[in-house]
């Protein structure tokens, strides 16, 4: 990366540079409007009861995305993530099971605990071991995996009514799913005092000059274990959102590492770290979700429609490339 | 702002491609049937099943289009999927399961929309949704009771399982007992699991024939060819073998010297039964079908074995080299499939070019 001035963008007069990061995010969230003119356009019919099958589908993925975002900005990346939310998934059905519609509150947050604890482990094994992030976690998710298939050997368990409910239905008007303001208010909790903490900054400075960042005192290692704990937490959450929908325990890990990193790569999140935040990612995956719907609704056979979720995702970040590209020359 | 306009731009040309693009699921006089499949894409078996749903809205007559959502994904995904059926305003969801519980909350909200739901392959627990299955149980009754009868109901049998704990191996495993305990004289001197796996199942046989183990008869539980290959490479001489509907092992029925088997069906075209249910649910003309778990139909398999004319006739007839060797061979369901042979290999819905 040539543009360690991230790092300390309060400290400099960096205005344009923020808004050049934000014009990404911005860019997206037009893209999504214009999806939902478009799905408006092909399906008149597309209603409330609609918006709120969208609002469900994406919990698991905006959780995926948003537990490799942190991780990323901090220049690591973990594939454990799907197998990381299997597992605290399992827990949860198999604890809920026993626990009744009280007791699951203490669940949850064990659960939390837990997720913040394995993201902890994969991070503390990355740090002492110096071995690439990616081999590390790679690893790590046959081990997550494994011990999800310990917890429950089949699909199993359950989930607290009132757990469920966080994800069902709507909230005060019938056009706001209550699963989207369960994902907004969980996100926000965690992602904007984050932000304005000097972990927060700490992690895209890591992220974007590793050696600046040492010289200027930052913890280095604390500061990437923290990353990782942080992604175990919000990939526990991912795993809760799983027991949300299905009301059950899945012990094989479903589709949210690379879901997930592809949500952050579209979203403006650097693969190289330093750079990226919450809110592209989140517009990311509704934008893949609703790509997939739309092709539903036109017919689309579901070979094709891979290969074009594929391909519009190649092509917009060329584009932001491009863009970038110039801009720079510019 | 170049990004903005570049997005605006995009924003634009979507919305132009949208004005020019027919829409492809538009209401229409006949019915829209969903297909929601979870995992195995490129699986033989998956893919008949697939095709024979196609197959089966085109030769109905009633179907004027289908929405196929066929990709592998985890039972969450496949929540997705059904509510985007639903969002599409299907009559029908025909679905392959990901697991018994889990796709409830979408099922209910396909029930309330009052859309037909049938769930083909393996059972779901939703009590609205109705169940289309082969018969497991019977798939290996059927078959072990023609291999003890073969063996005039004395004798030593190997008996070849699936994957343990997998819903359908223990099934199987029910239906062979059943038929074990009708034959007292008969004696299983070896239970393996292949895994459903060819070189697994391959190197158990010669294992046991290596042992000097004396073998009567083999019952598999699909692992079929790769077994009488084991035997031919052993030199051993051939024994009654029960095999599924692969085509590799019916050829071998209709061609290997010396060997007497059968062939016990397991069709793939479960998903155009499904089809057909589906329609006559919408027709009001499914009288006698209950939904839930307790309701769930069974299809009956069919044993086709060359130690008889009348079955050596079925495997020719099944038999056909320009099939995909990795299709199964029952590739229509007495009963329940209408289509024709053509229909069903052309792979192509109502209004697909």
């Amino acid at each position: 990366m040539s543009a360690p001035a991230v790092a300390a963008p309060a400290a400099r007069p960096g205005i344009g540079r923020t808004i050049a990061r934000n014009q990404w995010v911005v860019g997206l969230y037009l893209l999504l409007a214009a999806l939902l003119a478009f799905t408006f356009l092909i399906k008149p019919g597309y209603g409330p009861a609609d918006i709120e099958s969208l609002a469900i589908s994406v919990l698991p993925i905006v959780f995926a995305a948003a537990a490799q975002a942190v991780i990323v900005i901090a220049g690591g990346i973990d594939l454990s993530i799907g197998s990381l939310m299997a597992l605290t998934n399992v827990v949860a059905a198999a604890l809920m099971a026993q626990s009744g519609e009280v007791g699951a509150v203490g669940v949850v947050l064990l659960v939390l605990i837990l997720g913040t604890l394995l993201g902890a482990v994969n991070g503390i094994l990355v740090v002492v071991s110096r071995v690439p992030d990616i081999v590390v976690t790679l690893a790590m998710s046959f081990v997550w995996a494994g011990a999800a298939l310990l917890v429950l050997g089949s699909p199993g368990g359950s989930a607290a009514a009132w757990f469920m409910a966080l994800a069902d239905g709507t909230f005060l008007i019938e056009w706001l799913p209550r699963a989207f303001v369960t994902m907004v208010v969980v996100l926000a909790v965690i992602w904007i005092p984050l932000r304005r903490s000097r972990l927060g900054l700490s992690l895209y400075a890591v992220g974007s000059d590793r050696v600046a960042a040492l010289r200027s005192g930052v913890p280095i290692g604390r500061t990437k274990i923290a990353a990782y704990a942080i992604g175990g937490l919000l990939a526990g959450i991912g795993g809760l959102s799983l027991s949300m929908s299905t009301g059950i325990g899945l012990p094989v890990p479903g589709p949210y590492t690379l879901g997930g990193v592809a949500a952050i790569v579209l979203g403006g999140v650097s693969l190289a770290g330093g750079r990226g935040g919450l809110m592209g990612p989140v517009a990311a995956a509704f934008i893949l979700a609703l790509i997939r719907l739309d092709l539903v609704f036109l017919g689309v056979t579901s070979d094709y429609s891979q290969v074009i979720q594929g391909v519009v995702l190649v092509l917009v970040v060329m584009i932001g490339g491009l863009v970038e590209l110039r801009r720079r020359r510019a | 702002m170049k990004h903005t306009r570049l997005f605006g731009g995009l924003a634009a040309a979507t919305v132009a491609a949208a004005a020019l693009m027919p829409a492809a699921v538009a209401a229409q006089d006949g019915y829209t049937i969903g297909f929601s499949n979870p995992g195995g894409v490129g699986n033989g078996w998956r893919e008949e099943m697939i095709c024979s749903a196609k197959a089966e809205a085109l030769a109905s007559g009633e179907v004027t289009g289908m929405n196929i959502i066929h990709r592998n994904t985890d039972a969450a995904g496949q929540l997705e999927d059904i509510r985007s059926l639903i969002s599409a305003g299907v009559d029908a969801i025909v679905v392959n399961p990901a697991d018994y519980e889990a796709l409830n909350p979408a099922l209910q909200e396909a029930a309330d929309a009052g859309i037909v739901v049938v769930a083909v392959d393996a059972p779901v627990s939703q009590p609205t949704a109705y169940n289309l299955s082969n018969n497991q149980e019977e798939y290996a009754y059927l078959g072990a009771t023609w291999l003890f009868e073969q063996l005039g109901g004395k004798g030593n049998v190997v008996e070849m399982r699936g994957i343990p704990g997998h819903p359908a191996d223990t099934d199987r495993h029910e239906g062979f007992q059943r038929a074990l305990a009708e034959h007292p004289e008969i004696v299983v001197v070896k239970e393996v699991s292949t895994n459903w796996d060819p070189a697994t199942g391959a190197q158990q046989i010669t294992d046991i024939l290596n042992a000097g183990t004396q073998v009567d008869g083999v019952w598999t539980s699909g692992i079929d060819s790769w077994i009488v290959d084991a035997f031919i490479t052993a030199g051993a001489p051939l024994v009654p073998i029960v095999g599924a509907d692969n085509s590799g092992f019916v050829t071998q029925l209709l061609t290997t010297e010396g060997l007497v088997g059968a062939a016990v069906t397991n069709p793939g075209s479960v998903g155009g039964a499904g089809v057909r249910l589906a329609i006559h649910l919408l027709d009001g003309m499914a009288a006698g079908y209950e939904p839930g778990p307790e309701g769930t139909i069974l299809l009956d398999p069919q044993l086709w074995t060359n130690a008889t004319e009348e079955g050596k006739a079925a495997l020719a007839g099944a038999a056909d080299p320009s099939l995909d060797p990795s299709w199964p061979l029952g590739l229509s369901i007495p009963d329940w499939t209408t289509y024709t042979k053509e229909q069903l290999l052309a792979c192509k819905a109502p209004g697909e070019a």
